[in-house]
């Protein structure tokens, strides 16, 4: 295998090399940026977020570069160790977790900080592609379909009770149900499906909006509240979508330049995570923040087009599933920040701060950029 | 590798690839709807966020208070000064940060400031994103100062752990003597300020200006604070010495405790004034009226009570009868009172009366009538006048206080009895154009400029020589028929008797910065002369007999060890023959060699006979007694055995006794009734104003009691209060048409002088 690998030069796909970098460097400019003034305060180093990513970035461009060689069809066989490993790192959570911002998500291991819902996602992708592989004659009948669901559902599961992160359940779902929807024949179930969910939706946010009681209400329940009315809940959950509403609508067309913001003084609080979108917003203003949408396009675009070039499906299904994971991470971030959807904690891929995602993210693409090192082999 | 094989055998079939476009393309929708989103967003709210967020951005920039500067006497005393206070600020955002910086926090704010713990863990859970709430209000750093330490690194007691607290700093307007100077030194509003006296005249000086810590970023994006400091105000010394101003205080609030509830309810008087000036420089030592109130809390409702009420205008309410001197506010009338009432009537306690009030002086206007004479060289001062009770005039028929007539008067005799007629023919002989041009040299009618807010502005409440009839110049000899305040005419008085020299008066020597430079010394200021050395000279000749003449209307205001010079009056108040009289008394110490000049006016006394200059006379005896040792004027007079054993006594107790009864009932004079007649214009009738001033310390006041008493029975109201009102009343002049002792129930003189009420 390896003799093969190196022996006939392949495809390297450097728009989307190209792509990664430019986000990733834009990405840290921005980081720098937004959390430099709340670093000097709570660290007296200005530097302090942007140090730990550049040192992430790195190793997860390394990771990436690795994983680029890393022959994507032994993931098949390692699958289920994947699996089961993510599993353990969620379990691990119980007893070893740290929490961070009143939320336990994050295990320390060697002075590292990881957090194995980021580590779940892949684990699905991979995981997924190979069930899929494995039950393709059966997929379209109910225990196989159910099977293949079944499994992430697990992850999910796990991931939305151990650290009670409904947001990476939602992705983990969302990476599956994208995965199986390629791989199926047929629309109905799956529009039914969607009509379901959004018809869920909205009989639950109808039932909480005009629910009486205040107290003693699920915080969820409130960021629905607080998401039809920011203004209302000004002072508590709509707080930071507010402001991040204000962070956009001050921005206008050009935005107040780099570095400008006056919104990440404090106001949007821990801007340089979940917010980050609205502070390019602010000082890049909708040219800047569209151009960042269209890179996204982009590599989804380049994703798509080395999943059509596969040489196999499951190579196919590997970079659908890296497709699938960053559109849903950047579509539900923008969404959330421009309060379309109730505010929920998800990073915009490769620009948010976040260590473990970014590394994790890093390898999907490496993953990809290996698969489409296969292009046209046999 | 079989498995591999069959899997990679396995390819992405076309109807995938359909569905993966598919797939793409509900991508690329979600994107553009997204991007709509944006647009819109940034179309229809972006010049609201965008105002809303800088708005927000004021939480960065904090404002550094000045420290307002402080009022000093002349001894250095403060009278007024800025204190810092802290106001006790929590960030619950910050505090919450972390768990474990909550029980320390809380634990060392419940230690330090007393706070209830409860109160501060239900508010941080109920606002966990809050960043400013105040715990506490306007501490002393002495309060602060442990806690202070504790959240300064490198402090003793500095714990990393309590967070979210900080301080904000104010400054407080303290008053640590109370109600000392309260009409001079004024009070401050909460936003700083000045309302009344200094504290207003000198508002801009005082104040200085705020500084502003503003938060920025630099290039790096590090966070930069640039500190404008606060500049603060500079500081006043005032020429009122704090020794003779306690002094005056202290006898003006003997005489309403003496004189409170005496005949009516309610305070010793409507007001009552004292000023003392330095006749060579123009300083004020000493300003101060009662009733007072006190700085620190000028808003109590306390001080009202015996108060004459006033209205919306100020103007004080009238009582039902025109015999009333007010209506005196009590406990239940404020509870009554609207608080636009209750404003009204602190405004009236917070004026100066020593400034802001006009009334017609009445028979302390005389030496400047003789002054004009001497100085225009209308007479020489070797004049002598036949008083025969009184003097037709343009028609009318004016009194003098003793209806018998004071036989031949000089000019100096004139003065020390005070004799209308002697006056009146003085003016007479000075002319309506001379004597109204003296009068405006001798600043009636005319601001002083005193360094005070509030001085009346007497404009117009003087006669011009083109509106004066001859009946006018009569009254106006005797100072009535035109208003003035207290400080014209002790400015002016003061002139008379320091050679000519007329000084404005001022009450801030200097202005110093907060580093302690003086930035401005005030010089005295002489303005004009107003007469010669040789008319003061003869003017301090007669007003010492006023004091030292045995028949002066002023013998009751000397003090112990002293000889003094001055004038006593006793002016009548609109309308005439209300009863209502202004006693006053202007004297200067020591008769020879005069150095300061003390001016006592009594508005309205409680008591039934209300036209006695001793009310005031007892008042300055009561003053000076004091003051000029202190002011290390030395004694001339030999002491009685009386006056040594009231020093002796003085020296003890260092209060004032009250003046002998005795001496009361042997009264000299002061007795003055003095009227104005006629009225150029409506003269009706009416006409005979009758003064009666009884100079004659011989005579009897009950005999002439006795003998009046039967006429005025017949006319009173209230025949239990028949007896003897003033030795005029028994005029018999026109009984049918009742006016007693209003005789003088003339219509004031018109336009001219427009008499506004004290």
């Amino acid at each position: 295998m390896k003799s093969k690998l190196f022996k006939r030069e392949s495809y390297i796909d450097y728009s989307l090399i190209f792509i990664i970098l430019f986000l990733l460097a834009f990405g840290l400019i921005m980081l720098y940026s937004t959390s430099s003034y709340e670093a000097n305060l709570d660290f007296g180093d200005s530097a302090y977020y942007f140090k730990h990513q550049l040192v992430m970035t790195l190793a997860g461009l390394v990771g990436m570069i690795l994983m680029s060689y890393f022959p994507y069809r032994f993931l098949e066989r390692l699958a289920l160790p994947i699996y089961i490993i993510s599993a353990i790192l969620l379990i691990l959570i119980v007893p070893f977790g740290k929490t961070i911002n009143g939320a336990k998500r994050w295990l320390i291991f060697m002075g590292v900080s990881i957090q194995p819902a980021e580590a779940a996602k892949v684990a699905t992708i991979i995981f997924t592609a190979t069930m899929i592989i494995k039950v393709r004659k059966n997929l379209m009948t109910l225990r196989g379909f159910g099977m293949t669901l079944g499994f992430p559902m697990i992850l999910a599961g796990m991931v939305y009770i151990l650290t009670r992160n409904l947001s990476s359940a939602v992705i983990i779902m969302g990476i599956a149900i994208l995965m199986l929807f390629v791989s199926t024949p047929g629309y109905k179930r799956y529009i039914i499906f969607a009509v379901a969910v959004l018809g869920f939706a909205a009989a639950l946010v109808a039932i909480i909006a005009n629910s009486e009681q205040t107290s003693g209400m699920n915080y969820r329940f409130e960021r629905v509240l607080a998401w039809l009315d920011p203004k209302a809940h000004a002072s508590g959950k709509g707080f930071q979508t507010l402001q991040a509403l204000y962070a956009i609508g001050s921005g206008g067309v050009f935005g107040k330049g780099l570095g400008e913001s006056m919104q990440k003084m404090g106001f949007i609080p821990e801007a340089q995570n979940d917010m980050i979108f609205s502070i390019i917003c602010e000082e890049l203003g909708l040219f800047g923040a569209i151009a960042v949408m269209l890179m996204f396009l982009l590599l989804i675009w380049r994703l798509l087009i080395i999943a059509n070039n596969s040489p196999d499906l499951f190579g196919a299904l590997l970079v659908i599933g890296v497709m699938g994971h960053i559109a849903i991470q950047v579509i539900l971030n923008i969404a959330v920040v421009t309060n379309t959807i109730p505010n929920t904690g998800i990073t915009l891929p490769f620009i948010s701060y976040g260590g473990s995602a970014v590394v994790i993210q890093l390898a999907e693409v490496g993953i990809a950029l290996n698969v489409a090192r296969n292009i046209g082999r046999e | 590798m079989k498995q591999r094989k069959v899997s990679s055998d396995i390819k992405f079939v076309k109807w995938m690839r359909k569905k993966l476009v598919v797939l793409f393309v509900l991508v690329l929708l979600a994107f553009v709807g997204l991007g709509v989103r944006l647009i819109l967003i940034t179309r229809n709210n972006g010049e609201e966020y965008e105002k809303q967020i800088l708005s927000q951005q004021q939480y960065d920039s904090t404002t550094l208070p000045f420290r307002r500067g402080e009022i000093l006497d002349s001894n250095g005393t403060i009278l007024a000064y800025s204190e810092k206070v802290y106001n006790v600020i929590l960030d619950a955002k910050l505090l919450l940060r972390d768990e474990k910086f909550l029980e320390p926090t809380i634990t060392a704010l419940v230690r330090e400031f007393g706070l209830d713990q409860g109160e501060i863990r239900t508010y941080l859970s109920e606002h966990p994103t809050s960043q400013y709430y105040v715990l506490a209000k306007k501490l002393p750093y002495d309060q602060i100062k442990n806690f202070q330490d504790m959240i300064t690194p490198g402090m003793d007691g500095y714990d990393a752990n309590i967070q979210g607290v900080w301080f904000e700093s104010n400054y407080i307007r303290k008053y640590p003597n109370g109600s000392l100077a309260c009409d001079v030194v004024g009070f401050t509003t909460n936003d700083n300020s000045g309302m009344y006296g200094l504290e207003e005249y000198y508002n801009n000086t005082l104040s200085g200006t705020a500084g502003r810590e503003y938060g920025y970023l630099d290039e790096d994006s590090n966070l930069e604070r640039t500190t404008i400091p606060a500049e603060d105000g500079d500081s006043i010394v005032t020429t009122i010495d704090g020794n003779l101003q306690n002094i005056v205080e202290k006898h003006l609030q003997e005489f309403n405790d003496t004189y409170a509830n005496a005949f009516r309810w309610g305070n010793a008087a409507n007001n009552v004034g004292c000023i003392m000036m330095d006749i060579h420089t123009g300083e004020i030592l000493a300003m101060a009226s009662y009733p007072n109130f006190d700085l620190n809390n000028p808003r109590d409702p306390s001080k009202l009570i015996g108060m004459p009420a006033v209205d919306e205008n100020g103007k004080k309410l009238k009582g039902e009868s025109e015999l009333d001197s007010g209506v005196y506010i009590t406990e239940e009338m404020l509870e009554t009172f609207s608080d636009e009432q209750l404003y009204q009537n602190y405004n009236a306690l917070w004026r100066n009366f020593c400034i802001s009030d006009t009334y017609e002086p009445g028979s302390v206007a005389k030496p400047f009538t003789v002054a004009t004479g001497l100085e225009s060289g209308s007479i020489t001062g070797n004049e002598v006048y036949d008083c025969k009770g009184s003097l037709e005039v343009g028609g009318w028929t004016i009194r003098c206080h003793n209806r018998y007539g004071d036989g031949y008067v000089s000019v100096e005799r004139g003065i020390e009895i005070s004799c209308n007629v002697a006056m009146m023919h003085i003016a007479q002989a000075t002319g309506v154009s001379t004597f109204t041009k003296f009068q405006k040299d001798f600043g009636f009618g005319l601001k002083t400029n005193i360094d005070l807010a509030g001085e009346a502005r007497t404009e117009g409440l003087t006669y011009t020589a083109d509106a004066m009839t001859s009946a006018d110049l009569a009254t106006n000899s005797f100072g009535q028929g035109f208003n003035v305040d207290m400080i014209e005419m002790i400015t002016s008085f003061s002139s008379l008797i320091n050679g000519g020299y007329y000084y404005e008066p001022h009450i801030v020597k200097r202005i110093v910065s907060s580093s302690g430079s003086t930035i401005r010394n005030v010089e005295p200021r002489i303005l004009r002369q107003t007469v010669s050395q040789s008319t003061s000279d003869k003017i301090i000749q007669y007003c010492n007999r006023v004091v030292a003449g045995e028949e002066g209307t002023g013998k009751t205001a000397r003090p112990a060890g002293y000889m003094i010079g001055g004038k006593t009056g006793t002016a009548q108040t609109l309308p005439r023959g209300n009863r209502q009289y202004v006693v006053s008394f202007m004297g200067y110490a020591p008769s020879v060699n005069p150095q300061i000049a003390i001016y006592v006016v009594v508005d309205r006394p409680n008591t039934q006979y209300q036209d006695d200059a001793k009310f005031a006379t007892r008042i300055v005896r009561a003053v000076l007694t004091e003051a000029l040792p202190y002011l290390n004027i030395p004694m001339t007079e030999e002491l009685s055995e009386k006056e040594q054993q009231e020093l002796a006594e003085l020296h003890e107790k260092m209060i004032t006794p009250e003046v002998p009864e005795a001496e009361v009932a042997e009264g000299e004079e002061g007795v003055e009734t003095e009227g104005e007649a006629d009225n150029p214009e409506g003269a009706e009738g009416g006409e005979t104003a009758q003064e009666g001033e009884n100079p004659d310390g011989t005579v009897d006041p009950d005999e002439q009691r006795e003998d009046t008493s039967s006429i005025w029975e017949t006319f009173d109201v209230d025949p239990s209060t028949g007896y003897y009102i003033d030795p005029n009343t028994g005029n018999p002049i026109d009984p049918a048409s009742g006016y007693e002792f209003g005789g003088d129930t003339l219509p004031d003189f018109g336009s001219g002088t427009g008499n506004s009420e004290p």
